[in-house]
């Protein structure tokens, strides 16, 4: 298996000082791009930069390279919470944007546009209640990354969680972002 | 010779290019210009003509005079027909085809014809044989559309390559001489046709694109089409007898030529004088647009754009603020509502610095010059801009590499039988981002083959590579065997012709049977939505209208009240219809407003 973090060089723990890793990753994109040396195997550096540079990605890769692989956690507690009312939230949204495309009218639709305000403001609402959790998250793998020096079989199991609450944390994101985006682009 | 030119095969004009003594250098024709329009006409007998000369002929015969191929290359049929184009595009065999009399073309055979014309205009400019190109296609392209224009490259002669996005050639260009900067760029880019919205990162001569987004059939194009159609309607509201003249496809190229002309004029100017002398006979037509009346037409289809921008920086977790240029590219971005429209997205003015028309040409060539050793210190680091993935149980879309990867990239996938003794399964291959299956672009599909063995014990692993061109090439290695191929992905759309008719002809059998009553009920249920709506609408933002208009509107809904009387579905359709679009701008004002409501409430 590939240890993404020594082809780069740099110390396995679950945080990456970026600008590092990106100097890094730029050097080897001077030396090594197939434009300039004939073709090579740099998509295995494309694909160890974007998983380093990805939390989720990242968190995962250090756990098999670690502990080999783990059983996957189930989604936190508070995040179930979460998931209804996102669930409900995308649901209303979808419906109206079907009644809306359906509208053949710009009047008709510019008045069911009027509706929405509500609905716009939930969505928004809990954009940025994710954004929190995400922040949330990514503080408790900079906690992890201290206890990480002292015991790093202690960091396995809370780091999967992590890992797995992110993933959901962020696809939501994208859902309720991508129904802001489809809201406004049928106005 | 290793020269390798770099070529803008744009959905307008296109362009050619090479790389002299470290200077990207445009190459003009014979006679001196270096914009070549995109145009074949296809005469009755002898060689096709490309360039201004077929240019000249779209308003003498619009059936032969083949333009704007790019939005329909590498496209399925079914995918083409919304493209109002003068000339036939139909289905053959699963495929979209050019008809010109009796002449069968595909688009990349009509786009390979481009490319010869801007070869042999090389050639002679540079006075020695060109082999090897690089060619730039819109960064939103599938695999199927790149494909496609690769093969028109070699169709043309030339060796490809590299297929390069184009907003990432403009941005090529802008940073060629700012190669020490640090810096963000986003690269706005809207040509004829398509729009893209890159956002990149140069450092040190690393230009490397954090996301793309964009929209294969956005473009200056679709401005030209509702200007024309307004045209037409101002000349039928003075002469509502030529009426059945202006549906001739002749006028209706001499129209679309008129709007494009008088586009171009309004960039500069406020007001222009549309003229069409000898319209139908004796008329003459004279109109004064005001660069106003274009803004309006032009608005709603430059705000497409936004949802795309904000995607593109979104998925480059940055803000406006974060970046430090933006640059446009596409002739279409001379426009001053595009300028002022990209400055309030991106909350800065645009950098326009660059000729709009040239930079992707100069960025191609830029990427030919690296490609063939001549440039040393800049470094591409490109992305797929489709996420790719497989069809899984219950119709859904598995992304196996996301969009917005770099590239060169791959990812593979284990697959094994379900069942004891299976012995192939079938993989269908998505582009997209879209979760059900059937709502992405199916690449193509490939069966997978099992030996005989207990259920869970097969192992075959799926490579899924895409290169530096963006192009996707699929291998399959039996873990079991150690046996590996190249898939060739066939094509999904292995219907018939007489399929298609099949299926519209059953379609139609379904139809109610009480067809016109139930027409009559829908356009009552129409009329009576919309007519109290724009009774509200007038009351919510009536002041914000003149008093002409409000007369003109009231005088709508009465049309409309008569023809419910008069239970004529006709007119009762068109008396909705007329209603509709004389209420456009109310509907805007709606918009706008709930729109500042919205942003009240966020304060």
């Amino acid at each position: 298996m590939i240890d993404n973090f020594a082809v780069f060089g740099i110390e396995r723990r679950p945080v990456v000082d970026e600008n590092f890793l990106q100097a890094v990753y730029l050097r080897k994109g001077q030396e090594l791009h197939p434009d300039r040396v004939g073709e090579n195997d740099f998509s295995a550096i494309n694909a160890a930069f974007q998983c380093l540079l990805n939390p989720v990605q990242r968190t995962q890769h250090l756990i098999k390279l670690e502990f080999g692989d783990t059983a996957p956690s189930c989604i936190g507690t508070d995040l179930g919470e979460l998931f209804g009312r996102i669930a409900a939230l995308v649901r209303w949204a979808d419906e109206e944007t079907v009644s809306i495309a359906a509208q053949d009218s710009p009047l008709l639709r510019a008045m069911t546009f009027q509706r929405l305000g509500p609905l716009l403001e939930n969505l928004m609402a809990l954009d940025a209640e994710l954004s929190e959790k995400r922040q949330n998250l990514l503080r408790q793998i900079e906690a992890l990354d201290q206890r990480w020096m002292v015991s790093r079989s202690e960091c396995r199991d809370p780091l999967a969680q992590v890992a797995v609450d992110l993933t959901f944390v962020q696809k939501w994101s994208t859902q309720i972002r991508e129904r802001i985006l489809k809201l406004e682009e049928l106005v | 010779m290793n020269d390798i030119v770099g070529i803008d095969l744009g959905t307008t004009n296109s362009l050619i290019g090479i790389m002299d003594s470290g200077f990207p250098i445009l190459l003009a024709d014979r006679d001196g210009s270096r914009l070549t329009p995109s145009v074949v006409h296809v005469p009755e007998s002898g060689d096709p003509i490309v360039g201004s000369a077929a240019d000249r002929m779209r308003v003498l015969e619009p059936e032969r005079t083949l333009y704007s191929v790019k939005r329909i290359i590498g496209r399925r049929p079914g995918e083409s027909d919304k493209e109002n184009l003068p000339f036939t595009v139909k289905s053959q065999s699963g495929q979209t085809v050019i008809e010109v009399g009796d002449q069968v073309l595909k688009p990349e055979d009509v786009a390979s014809l481009i490319l010869s014309k801007l070869k042999m205009d090389a050639e002679n400019a540079l006075g020695r044989p060109v082999k090897r190109a690089v060619i730039t296609i819109p960064a939103y392209f599938n695999d199927l559309q790149r494909q496609a224009t690769k093969r028109a490259g070699e169709l043309a002669g030339f060796t490809v390559e590299r297929i390069i996005n184009e907003p990432t050639a403009a941005a090529l260009a802008y940073g060629l001489d700012r190669l020490g900067d640090r810096s963000r760029i986003a690269v706005y880019d809207l040509g004829g046709g398509t729009f893209d919205i890159s956002i990149l990162e140069l450092s040190e001569g690393v230009f490397r694109v954090l996301s793309t987004n964009g929209n294969t059939r956005l473009g200056g194009d679709d401005i030209d089409r509702e200007l024309a159609r307004l045209l037409k309607e101002r000349i039928i509201g003075r002469h509502p007898e030529l009426r059945p003249q202006l549906e001739d496809r002749i006028f209706s190229a001499r129209l679309r030529e008129v709007a494009h002309a008088a586009k171009i004029r309004l960039s500069i100017e406020d007001i222009v004088q549309v003229e069409i002398p000898f319209l139908a006979g004796n008329q003459n037509f004279a109109y004064a647009l005001s660069r106003q009346e274009l803004e309006a037409i032009a608005r709603p289809i430059i705000r497409r754009t936004r949802a795309h921008c904000l995607r593109s920086l979104d998925d480059a977790k940055l803000d406006p603020r974060n970046l430090d240029e933006v640059i446009l590219a596409g002739g279409a971005t001379r426009m001053p509502i595009v300028r002022q429209f990209v400055a309030e997205v991106f909350q800065r003015l645009p950098n326009a610095t660059q000729n709009p028309d040239e930079a992707v040409a100069i960025g191609a060539t830029i990427q030919a010059g690296i490609l063939s050793g001549e440039v040393q210190n800049i470094i591409l680091l490109d992305v797929t801009p489709l996420s790719l993935g497989i069809e899984t149980f219950g119709g859904l879309m598995n992304v196996i590499i996301p969009r917005n990867s770099t590239i060169p990239c791959k990812a593979g996938e284990m697959f094994t039988n379900v069942v004891a003794n299976q012995t192939s399964m079938q993989i269908v291959v998505l582009q997209g981002e879209r979760e059900l299956a059937k709502d992405n672009w199916e690449l193509g599909r490939f069966e997978l083959e099992f030996k005989s063995v207990p259920k869970g014990m097969a192992r075959v692993g799926v490579q899924f590579e895409i290169d530096a061109n963006g192009i996707l090439h699929v291998f399959v290695r039996d873990t079991l065997t150690g046996i590996e191929r190249v898939v060739e992905l066939t094509s999904a759309v292995d219907v018939t012709d007489e399929a298609v008719e099949k299926m519209i002809a059953e379609s139609l059998d379904h139809a109610f049977d009480d067809m016109s009553e139930r027409l009559w009920t829908e356009t009552v249920l129409k009329s009576n939505e919309l007519v109290p709506a724009v009774r509200s609408a007038l009351i919510l933002v009536g002041e914000q209208i003149s008093t002409e208009d409000r007369k003109q509107i009231e005088s709508l809904v009465s049309k409309v009240d008569e023809s419910l009387k008069s239970h004529d579905v006709h007119h009762l359709k068109k008396a909705n219809a007329a209603l509709d679009e004389g209420t456009q701008h109310l509907a805007t004002l709606l918009i706008d407003r709930a729109m500042a409501e919205a942003a009240k409430r966020k304060k």
